[in-house]
């Protein structure tokens, strides 16, 4: 027991006092240092604190600038994880933004249907027909045939060969109708024919369609002076057409001795259209 | 002729000593470097996550080196590191430098009172070593500031420092079989 307690002493006071190869100093006096440092910086005194933050100020410079390293690898992991995160970030606003298009484009779209029906609704009360509206849902361009079908049909009062106005001015004529839904056989059609009447002069004509853009007027008297004339109407000699109706105006230029007419209603550009129904009782509207 | 390739050959040899004892010397302060760097770069709160888990590598690298190669790490390079410790986590100063000097003094008495040490009975030893040395820094700072150091905290600390500590005996077990060979080389 006491060969054991001596074997502690001893090892202690080793440890303790001896000093090794290279050390300068005993662990004793190290202490000893420690703990009067420890003391004197408690009690504060001045000397202490002046000296305290001197060596604050060396350390923490020291320190911020050996902690570069550690904080750099950390701003390093943080730049990756914010750029993973900035990466989906614009990949979700680029899907965003392609939506934005999207409604962006809906919404212009319903803008210019908007606009496009409150004028057909203005058609309608300013009109001195009874018209109704209706929109283009097939629109078959051919070189045969310029045809477009309509949502409006025999239910909305439409029958065989009504005229059809585009923003007031003739377009075409019903040439079928169905319940719920009309073919409108287009001015340009080839087989287009409608009597109409070239002011000033009241020049009777035939306006044929020739499957082109530009329809021909025929049957015109022999002294019909293309400079002059201008606009083309509806004469109503057929009886199904209403006159008065406008239609076109006279194009000037001459192609294979025949005249054409450049309508009003422009056959390419129609979505929307007011079918006529009859002619109108009211006096405020004409 | 001779005495010219001799001449060459001895500042060849001479150069090569330097190269070796540069590389030598290197090798042997790198441990204490590696004290001072985790004392100034505030490795405490670098490592500190999910509020439990830090340790101390400072008590893992005094106590290692002292007890397997005094000559490495300088009792005077271990209580300034403890002053510089103290200085940068705002202790007072000496604090860290006695709980330093404590585990460097079970680390010589270890040294002293065994003839064969292995991983275990450093391992189990140093138990002796983290309770002294967080024993005193908690005294202190308990007992003579206005700080209040947890319980739990230092708990956790001491526990994941004695867990850890395997691993670093195996580096540094590794790395001092590295310094005796190019020494001996």
């Amino acid at each position: 027991m006491s060969t054991s307690r001596d074997d502690f002493g001893i090892a202690i006071r080793s440890a303790l006092l001896q000093r090794g190869a290279k050390q300068k100093f005993s662990l004793f006096v190290l202490i000893v240092i420690s703990l009067t440092i420890f003391v004197l910086d408690n009690i504060e005194l001045k000397p202490v604190k002046i000296l305290r933050s001197i060596v604050n100020d060396a350390v923490y410079r020291v320190s911020a600038i050996s902690s570069s390293p550690i904080k750099f690898g950390s701003a390093t992991k943080d730049f990756f994880v914010n750029h993973v995160l900035i990466y989906k970030e614009n990949e979700e606003l680029k899907l965003e933004i392609e939506e934005l298009k999207k409604q962006k484009l809906k919404t212009s779209f319903l803008e210019t249907e908007n606009k496009q029906l409150q004028e057909l609704v203005q058609l309608d009360k300013k009109s001195t027909f009874i018209t109704v509206g209706a929109k283009i849902i097939f629109d078959k361009n051919s070189p045969y045939l310029n045809s477009v079908i309509i949502n409006k049909g025999s239910n909305s009062g439409i029958k065989l060969g009504m005229p059809v106005l585009s923003k007031g001015y003739l377009a075409g004529r019903i040439v079928e109708v169905n319940y719920l839904s009309s073919r409108i056989l287009m001015l340009n059609d080839l087989n287009s024919r409608i009597p109409v009447v070239v002011s000033p002069n009241g020049d009777q004509a035939i306006l044929s369609g020739a499957g082109k853009k530009k329809p021909i007027l025929e049957y015109l008297p022999d002294n019909f002076n293309a400079q002059l004339s201008k606009a083309i109407y509806t004469s109503g000699k057929d009886g199904i057409l209403f006159s008065g109706i406008p239609v076109g105006e006279v194009f000037e230029g001459k192609k294979n001795n025949r005249i054409e007419a450049k309508l009003f209603a422009d056959p390419d550009q129609i979505s929307l259209i007011n079918v006529i129904l009859g002619k109108s009782s009211d006096l405020e509207a004409m | 002729m001779l005495s010219l390739e001799s001449l060459q050959i001895w500042r060849q040899c001479k150069m090569a000593i330097n190269v070796k004892t540069l590389r030598e010397g290197f090798l042997r302060v790198l441990p204490l470097f590696l004290l001072i760097y985790i004392c100034i770069s505030e490795f405490h709160t670098q490592f500190y996550y999910w509020n439990i888990f830090s340790f101390n590598f400072q008590f893992i690298l005094i106590y290692y080196w002292i007890l397997r190669d005094p000559s490495i790490l300088g009792y005077g390079f271990v209580f300034l590191c403890g002053a510089i410790n103290d200085v940068v986590l705002s202790l007072p100063l000496g604090t860290s430098s006695l709980s330093y000097l404590f585990v460097a003094l079970v680390a010589a008495y270890v040294r002293n009172a065994t003839v064969r040490s292995s991983l275990f009975t450093d391992w189990f030893t140093f138990v002796i070593a983290i309770f002294i040395g967080n024993f005193i820094t908690y005294f202190l700072l308990k007992r003579f500031t206005l700080m209040k150091p947890e319980y739990v905290t230092m708990f956790y600390n001491s526990l994941f420092t004695f867990i850890l500590y395997p691993a670093f005996w195996g580096v540094f077990e590794l790395y001092r079989r590295i310094i005796n060979l190019k020494t001996y080389d």
